[in-house]
């Protein structure tokens, strides 16, 4: 095994325990591992999203390889950025398959723009990457909810209650009974959220129902949270289980001795200082 | 009565703390000493499984990796076990990626999968594309033209130079489509934005948490069937023959469950009989 995987292996352990710690207190191993994990993530996702989008699709297509000409305007502002940076903008322009879209300046200004709003003079330039950003999103999903979540969801509880083949209980599956229940709870359910009559009557007793139904779809997202929690659980233990062993030196065990002394020396300094000043 | 309502009361006021070390004794102990409670595959797991089943070799089968390391333990197995049932079955693989941190989960996923277990090529029986910036917008650019946002996969190499990239330029030239998703942007945003509109038959593992908003499409039909959480993992890894991670920890699942529930039921109790006391002083 080499050196990187078992640092690797201690680095996660240390981890781990540091969130785990948490559970007995919050801490300064808590604390380092929060923004560790903060800072990482921030990184990691910045350079992604540039080296697999900025660079190629947009870089790429301002200043493609195949175009390249020495002699333009255009590429002796590419070569001049070459000088600056030579992995970002490599000699004779961009090879990533594309031609040359200067329409691409476009969403270049726009993301510029965006940054701009760490400064207080010119962040009202960020105004129209967000207004260009939000108007294209609430397009795009209002076109996917009305398709997906409206027209298909109705036909989707568009069921069959007589006729076919369909049996009149099931468990699992289509039946009659299934069927009604959808019936039933899809009806109970909208007419909990129709708030232009008053809950009384005969119409606050159906939406009683639907109060029931909702409680038992609630009941079912608890329970899954739960059983999602308990599989997050269960992956960090088989990791730690595994750097437990002989082969990673034994960095679970040797990790949780040293934070437990650490923290109960600190538990222990603490509850000096308390006595002290009580006394 | 009284010492057992007694004792009900004490475990109501138990220091939390107590309940974490509980719990992490009885996760961590079925891992050591594995029971091997019997894991049957539900509707839902048999449905995908199926789907996939019934595809004719060489088909082309888009898998798109929407989770990163904090929720690994639940979907990883699933797309390990996927991964293995699609190679078995002589399928070509086009994995992409909404998430960044999806591309190295993918990465492990091939490593493990199609080079280690089964030797494969990468550029004739699968290609990483890799993760693209944009959620939503990225599904609707492979719906029109998946060449205009991958001129390139995840290694730099041009899609056009890729055997297996030939005649593929858009979604609707694929014949399924399967997410491995842990949330925004995730299945969802494939249903809405990719197999509905194309028609491309679709599956998906999701985290536990999402399945009650996935649910939905999987009975309407535009979901083929759904893996949900590591019970999901565990019950393909059982049908496809091969027990992984997702199976081992299903002991300690259980066991967690029904300790979880008992503190429910003592909890409640407790509060109850604190009532009853509170209303008789």
């Amino acid at each position: 095994m080499t050196f990187g995987t078992i640092l690797g292996a201690w680095i996660a352990v240390f981890l781990t325990l540091a969130i785990f710690s948490y559970l007995y207190k919050d801490n300064p191993f808590y604390k380092v591992a929060e923004h560790v994990f903060v800072g990482v993530s921030a990184g990691y996702w910045a350079s992604m999203f540039f080296w697999t989008q900025i660079q190629p699709n947009l870089f790429g297509r301002l200043w493609p390889a195949s175009e390249y000409s020495a002699d333009s305007f255009w590429y002796k502002i590419y070569d001049g950025l070459h000088v600056l940076t030579s992995s970002v903008f490599p000699a004779g322009g961009i090879d990533k398959g594309h031609d040359m879209h200067l329409i691409y300046l476009l969403p270049f200004a726009l993301g510029i723009m965006m940054l701009l709003s760490v400064s207080s003079k010119l962040s009202w330039f960020a105004r129209w990457g967000i207004a260009y950003t939000v108007g294209m999103a609430a397009g795009l999903r209002a076109y996917g909810f009305l398709n997906s979540n409206v027209i298909a969801q109705i036909k989707g509880s568009a069921v069959q209650f007589v006729g076919g083949d369909i049996p009149f209980f099931a468990l699992i599956g289509n039946s009659i009974f299934n069927n009604v229940v959808i019936l039933v709870g899809t009806i109970a359910g909208l007419a909990y959220f129709y708030f232009s009559k008053e809950h009384k009557g005969a119409f606050g007793k159906l939406t009683k129902v639907g109060i029931y139904f909702l409680m038992i779809s609630f009941g079912a997202s608890f329970g899954f949270a739960v059983m999602g929690r308990i599989s997050l659980l269960i992956g960090r233990f088989v990791d730690l289980i595994d750097y437990s062993k002989a082969q990673y030196n034994y960095a679970t065990i040797w990790m949780l001795l040293i934070m437990v002394v650490v923290l109960g020396y600190g538990a222990f300094k603490d509850k000096g200082k308390g006595a002290k000043v009580s006394g | 009565m009284k010492k057992i309502t007694d004792f009900i009361l004490n475990i109501g006021k138990m220091d939390r703390r107590w309940i974490f070390l509980i719990i992490a004794l009885v996760v961590l102990l079925p891992l050591y000493f594995p029971i091997g409670l019997p894991i049957r595959p539900t509707d839902s797991t048999q449905t995908a499984y199926d789907a996939m089943d019934k595809l004719p070799p060489g088909s082309k089968v888009l898998v798109s990796f929407e989770y990163g390391p904090s929720t690994k333990p639940e979907i990883h197995p699933m797309t390990y076990a996927v991964l293995r049932h699609l190679f078995k079955k002589e399928q070509k693989v086009y994995i992409t990626c909404l998430w960044p941190d999806g591309q190295f989960m993918a990465e492990e996923a091939i490593d493990e999968i199609a080079i280690g277990e089964f030797n494969l090529n990468e550029g004739e029986d699968y290609v990483l594309l890799g993760f693209r910036p944009g959620n939503e917008a990225v599904v609707k650019g492979i719906v029109s033209n998946m060449r205009k946002l991958y001129s390139t996969d995840a290694r730099g190499t041009l899609t056009d130079n890729i055997p297996m990239m030939k005649g593929v330029n858009k979604l609707a030239d694929f014949d399924f489509i399967f997410t491995a998703s842990a949330g925004y942007p995730g299945t969802v945003e494939w249903v809405q934005y990719g197999a509905d509109p194309t028609g491309i038959p679709m599956s998906t593992g999701v985290t536990s948490i999402q399945v009650n908003e996935v649910m939905p499409y999987v009975q309407s039909g535009q979901v083929k069937g759904i893996l949900a959480g590591m019970p999901g993992a565990a019950e393909y890894e059982a049908l496809v023959g091969v027990p992984g991670i997702g199976t081992s920890g299903m002991d300690a699942q259980s066991i967690a469950h029904l300790v979880i529930v008992l503190f429910i039921v003592f909890g409640n109790a407790a509060y109850f009989i604190e009532r009853q006391r509170q209303k008789k002083y």
